[in-house]
């Protein structure tokens, strides 16, 4: 049977969303197009691990420094006009988080920053977990990312400010009929392959591992009735101690694939 | 202006001076970026690359995934199976890279993942499922039937196994086991035969 994966969501408790007068909607636009002072940010860790935190105090760092755009963080909602709204919405955060909302004032935007402040993230299922900050209030701009790396947070400051585009669409893709999977390196026999595959991720992980088998069975596929001489001339290319003996590694595999294919 | 002051402001203006030669050296550190390009390491972790073309719908990145990101459904009134993913809730851990059986899907260093719609963090991939030649229902992707048909008949070896695979390809795995069921009593009826 085809596994069909269920996420549970019944412990999740659904909360009232604030809503927002017309008149706030209207002066919120208009703040969102055209911001012509420095922008006040004000950060509420609702339930994360921290990991957030600690990447936008590096992104206010003289390497990132955020304060040449004149965004500056502040200890107080009072004088913020942008909420950062960090890690899930909890259950014990959601008044704190509410009341930094009520004290902030208005027009302010809402910004969801991490995984778990756009959709709850990993511990989305969590039984004191309500899911991101849209459960409660009318969200501007999510920046994904667990946790957001220093450009990524610029990036998403730079969008909300009109400076940068958004690049990110839904999209949806419906297969085409006739559409085909090509199989790699479909001159080395199946069981070659793999046993190659399993051999590099063995000795130096799942992405170099591959990356290194890659370069391997390309030089094997084009290597033509000689097959052991292009093998060669690759790993002489490496200056790479580590990925010099890898590859040898992987050309001692396939001697011995070579040889229990012929018996 | 006595001498003493004289001093102090020469010394000031050479430290000043100091100074300013020494930021000039240094340079400026801050990044120029988002008015310029940023340099990512080439196996920085970023948004996970989905090619729709080598994907087979195979439900192994689904099962990985630790957030549940990545997720699959069914719809058997359609016979369609849908693979979506949610970057909002990505922890850009490479599960489903490692997991991949055909390297369709791939953490690339794009980062500039922010937006300002929820909708706009979603990709939705649509298959098509195959129904099963003997009793009419879906039970495969129709893509992943037939890579594994191609790779069956790749292998050069042909020998009964890859064969028998390749005779019951088209069948659900009810079908599959009523068919060895039958195989296996025609096997036993005629050694009985044989001993008889």
């Amino acid at each position: 049977m085809l596994i069909d994966r269920e996420v549970s969501g019944q412990l999740q408790h659904k909360l009232d969303k604030i809503t927002l007068d017309e008149s706030i909607v209207k002066a919120k636009a208009a703040l969102l197009n055209d911001i012509k002072r420095s922008i006040y940010l004000y950060r509420v860790d609702c339930g994360g691990c921290n990991g957030c935190e600690i990447e936008i105090f590096s992104t206010i760092t003289p390497i990132y420094d955020t304060e040449r755009f004149g965004i500056k963080n502040t200890p107080s909602p009072r004088h913020a006009d942008i909420m950062v709204y960090t890690g899930s919405m909890t259950r014990l955060m959601r008044l704190p988080a509410i009341r930094a909302y009520q004290g902030a004032p208005d027009p302010k935007i809402v910004v969801s920053y991490g995984s778990c402040g756009c959709t709850g993230g990993i511990f989305h299922d969590n039984y004191c977990v309500w899911g991101g900050t849209d459960n409660l209030f009318d969200v501007d701009v999510y920046i994904p990312g667990c946790p957001p790396s220093p450009p990524q947070t610029i990036y998403g400051f730079a969008m909300a400010l009109g400076l940068l585009g958004q690049k990110l669409k839904h999209t949806e893709i419906t297969e085409v009929p006739g559409e085909q999977v090509p199989i790699r390196f479909e001159t080395i026999p199946y069981k070659v392959r793999t046993a190659l595959e399993r051999k590099a991720r063995l000795l130096s992980g799942y992405r170099s591992g591959k990356d290194l088998s890659d370069e391997f069975m390309t030089a094997l596929a084009l290597g033509g009735t000689d097959v052991f001489a292009g093998i060669d001339a690759l790993i002489a290319a490496q200056d790479d101690p580590r990925k010099k003996e890898v590859l040898g590694e992987l050309k001692a595999e396939l001697k011995t694939q070579l040889a229990s294919q012929e018996l | 202006m006595t001498a003493d002051t004289r001093r102090w402001n020469t010394e000031k203006g050479s430290t000043v001076l100091k100074t300013i030669k020494e930021v000039l050296r240094v340079g400026d550190a801050t990044v120029k970026y988002p008015f310029a390009p940023i340099e990512r390491p080439r196996d920085a972790r970023g948004k996970p690359e989905h090619d729709s073309v080598k994907c087979f719908a195979c439900s192994a990145c689904a099962n990985a995934c630790p957030p549940n990101a990545i997720q699959t459904s069914l719809d058997l009134t359609a016979g369609t199976k849908s693979w979506s993913i949610n970057y909002g809730r990505c922890v850009f851990c490479g599960r489903c890279e490692e997991v991949c059986p055909v390297d369709a899907i791939r953490l690339s260093p794009e980062f500039e993942l922010a937006v300002m719609k929820k909708e706009d963090l979603e990709e939705i991939c649509t298959y098509s499922l195959q129904r099963c030649s003997e009793c009419g229902e879906f039970f495969a992707p129709t893509k992943a039937v037939d890579y594994a048909k191609r790779v069956l008949a790749q292998s050069n070896t042909l020998n009964d196994d890859v064969s028998l695979a390749l005779d019951s390809i088209n069948l659900c795995m009810s079908c599959k086991q009523k068919q060895d069921a039958h195989r296996y009593w025609e096997q036993s009826r005629r050694a009985g035969e044989l001993l008889c």
